[in-house]
């Protein structure tokens, strides 16, 4: 985190901004004091930065790190990287092994950056022997990966950093509404006192094209978490995401997570491949929708969600429809 | 891939995400209207003289909307003595006490102490806090204290309105009190001879007949008014700034009751012990500064008042606190008051033989010219289930000082402006 972080009046609420996670991350805080909004502002910093320092899997010398260079030797965790392990053992078992916090050494093979090269049969072959949870032992206060195994958070991490700046909102200023936002994936506090709701732009999955009518997005409209009709709130679209918005949403309260390959993809014989990668084939998955959105109770729940739609590459719809959950398909 | 089809897949998600954040179901988090309880016992003592304990209860209730009750009780017990006024002696001096029942010597060189000061005070109080409408705030409140020879009786009101898209809040405000007292053996008459039996009275009846002589029963009550202006404004993100001025007017019996003042010869010899006299009005101003800032290792909060009387009282107070954050959830604030202030312009450390009588006049140290300090630190912690508990320490020291009064004789060797120097510690804990 280089940022300084910035804190801006909006009248009956403040912007916060600062940069973490290689997101744009906003906190709004509806709330004129200034003193607790800057102190909210400065313990979501730390504590978000606290989680990259420790989760990144970029950092040398960090616990990931370590646990990555373990060399199938016992490494000692935590409370919090229990819950974390834990969180993606049920995940893998939910997904029927589709989610898997081993396949990040996908990224060795496969570059999403728009430039990169579809791998041999072989690299993949080779790069599936280290990949698969179930291989992975752990206790509350170990964990062993075997030899060439790598452990990933950055399919969670930024959500559970969304869910945890949130708790901690709630314990600083149990009272106040708070958005926590970084970078689309979002969680509020509670209802607010002035609007009821937040508004929320969902972004475009392709930032240069323009929204059109007939691109709306598919809505369930399963009725038990919007109360809509109601009537519109002042738009209050969160920073940087009013350009290229093609649903508005509106929050009282719970997480809403996106999925999608707006930004990641690789492009192989004129098909554009989504960076969303099956843990057992070692391929992208094919068919899936551009974008998942999904509103539940947690930030970390929705992301999930969105996820596992995806993987369902073309059944992505019916997966969402048979969730009972809100979501935004965007094709 | 066979995934779960239905609801389930949401529900065990749901589950697993509160677990990995270690809260409960969403449904049974804490509603915001709690009640929120701070609790702290104080002590503060003196060096030999005066010791206190106090336990305070502190109660608050958000009931939504920005409706806030407020509710204290607060229980202290004071024992221990304080200087009566009188000057120190090269001999030992006998006092009478103020019941009239017994004698108490002081020893030679010794500043005279009202050596019976025990009491017991229970405060109730309060406030009511709620927007009238918008842009404007109402708080109203009451209060109670009760102690043996004393009865505090207040109502207060004020009105607060934002402006200024909440940056600026300007209030005005308004208390009323009512204090009545009924001192130990009736209030003595200003400026009277203390009757001491000495071997003059020739029965007991006399002795009575004597000190009885020199009581009122009239009223000794007090009534105090109160007007307050604030304007407290965000400089910007970091800073606030606050204004007050209070206009306090108090009409009835301000004299203490227990209070002496000695008349000595040119030799600085005790020739008479007088009951001291105040005037019966007081019109009371103060100015009040205050800056609040936050800064990236903690906040910091100074003040300034200056507050002025008709009886000549004019005080300095700068108060300075800065909170150290040293983690997330741990702080450490160190603490600095200086106060200063001049004589009550019928302040006398003691009157002289042969010099005309004043119509008032006291000897009370605490309306003498003085500075005094308090440096403190305090250490909180909050704790995993959102409690919080601190600990506070701090040391005081109570300078009176000569205000340019000559000193005949006997009196030059003696310490008649002794310092104090006191401790406080609390312990408070908010649940």
């Amino acid at each position: 985190m280089s940022q300084v972080p910035l804190l801006i009046s909006k009248g009956d609420y403040f912007h916060g901004h600062f940069f973490c996670m290689a997101s744009p991350c906003e906190v709004l805080i509806e709330t004129q004091d200034t003193l607790l909004a800057n102190h909210i502002l400065q313990q979501v910093v730390v504590q978000t930065s606290r989680i990259e320092q420790k989760y990144s899997r970029y950092i040398a010398g960090n616990l990931v790190d370590r646990i990555n260079h373990s060399n199938n030797s016992w490494v000692q965790i935590d409370q919090e990287t229990h819950r974390l392990l834990a969180f993606g053992q049920t995940c893998f078992e939910l997904s029927g092994g589709m989610f898997d916090l081993t396949s990040g050494v996908l990224r060795k093979i496969w570059d999403f950056t728009g430039n990169g090269q579809f791998p041999q049969p072989e690299q993949v072959a080779d790069i599936l022997k280290h990949i698969g949870w179930q291989h992975v032992e752990f206790t509350e206060q170990h964990i062993r990966l075997p030899v060439g195994f790598e452990l990933d958070f950055g399919g969670i991490g930024k959500e559970y950093a969304v869910d945890a700046a949130a708790k901690l909102c709630t314990k600083l200023a149990p009272t106040i509404s708070v958005l926590v936002n970084f970078g689309g994936d979002i969680q509020v506090t509670r209802p607010r006192h002035q609007h009821a709701y937040w508004q929320v732009g969902i972004e475009s999955p392709q930032p240069d094209k323009s929204p059109q009518r007939n691109e709306s997005p598919q809505r369930n409209e399963s009725p038990q978490r919007d109360e809509s009709p109601q009537q519109v709130a002042p738009f209050q679209p969160t920073e940087d995401a009013a350009k290229n918005t093609y649903a508005m949403v509106k929050i009282a309260s719970g997480g809403l997570a996106t999925s999608g390959d707006a930004r990641r993809f690789i492009m192989h014989n004129n098909v554009r491949y989504s960076h969303i990668l099956n843990p057992k084939t070692g391929y992208p998955v094919t068919g899936a929708p551009r974008s998942v959105t999904v509103a539940t109770d947690f930030c970390i729940q929705s992301g999930m969600i969105a996820t596992m739609a995806l993987l369902q590459g073309s059944e992505a719809q019916h997966f969402l429809q048979a969730q009972h959950q809100k979501h935004w398909c965007y094709w | 891939m066979q995934l779960i089809k239905s609801k389930n897949l949401s529900v065990s998600l749901a589950a697993a995400a509160c677990a990995l954040l270690n809260v409960g179901a969403q449904a049974e988090e804490a509603p915001a209207d709690e009640w929120k309880f701070d609790t702290a016992i104080l002590y503060y003592g003196e060096t030999d003289r005066v010791q206190l304990a106090e336990g305070v209860f502190n109660a608050n209730k958000d009931f939504g909307d920005q409706r806030i009750f407020n509710g204290k009780i607060a229980i202290d017990t004071l024992t221990g003595a304080s200087a009566s006024g009188a000057v120190a002696q090269q001999e030992a001096q006998t006092f009478t006490r103020p019941s009239g029942n017994g004698q108490y010597v002081v020893n030679p060189e010794e500043t005279p102490l009202d050596d019976t000061f025990q009491d017991t005070r229970v405060q109730l109080s309060a406030q009511w806090t709620q927007p009238l409408w918008e842009n404007m705030t109402g708080s109203t409140g009451v209060h109670l204290s009760k102690e043996y020879d004393y009865l505090s009786l207040g109502v207060n009101g004020s009105l607060a309105r934002d402006f200024n898209q909440k940056n600026t809040t300007v209030s005005a405000g308004v208390s009323y009190q009512y204090d009545s007292i009924d001192p130990v053996g009736e209030a003595p008459v200003g400026l009277t001879s203390m009757v001491v039996d000495t071997g003059q009275f020739a029965d007991e009846t006399l002795f009575d007949a004597a000190f009885d002589a020199t009581r009122t029963t009239d009223s000794k009550d007090k009534n105090t008014v109160d007007l307050l202006l604030g304007v407290t404004q965000v400089i910007n993100r970091r800073m606030l700034m606050q204004f007050n001025y209070s206009y306090s007017v108090a009409d009835g019996y301000l004299t203490d009751p227990y209070k002496l003042l000695s008349v000595v010869n040119s030799e600085g010899i005790t020739q008479d012990i007088l009951h001291e006299n105040r005037p019966d009005k007081r019109t009371k101003q103060s100015f009040y500064w205050q800056t609040k800032y936050a800064s990236d290792y903690g906040i910091a909060d100074v003040s300034y008042r200056y507050a002025t009387d008709d009886w000549d009282i004019d005080s300095h107070t700068f108060d300075s606190r800065f909170r150290v954050q040293l983690t997330d959830n741990s702080y450490l604030q160190p603490h600095f008051r200086y106060y200063q202030q001049s004589a009550a312009d019928f302040y006398q450390p003691f009157l002289v033989e042969g010099t005309l009588l004043p119509s008032v006049a006291s000897a009370d140290y605490r309306l003498g010219e003085m500075t005094a300090y308090t440096i403190g630190l305090k250490y909180g912690q909050m704790l995993d289930n959102g409690k919080e508990w601190a600990v506070r320490l701090e040391y005081y020291q109570q300078s009176p000082k000569n205000a340019g009064f000559d000193e005949p004789g006997a009196l030059q060797g003696l310490d008649l402006y002794p310092s104090i120097d006191a401790v406080i510690a609390q312990v408070s804990y908010s649940f």
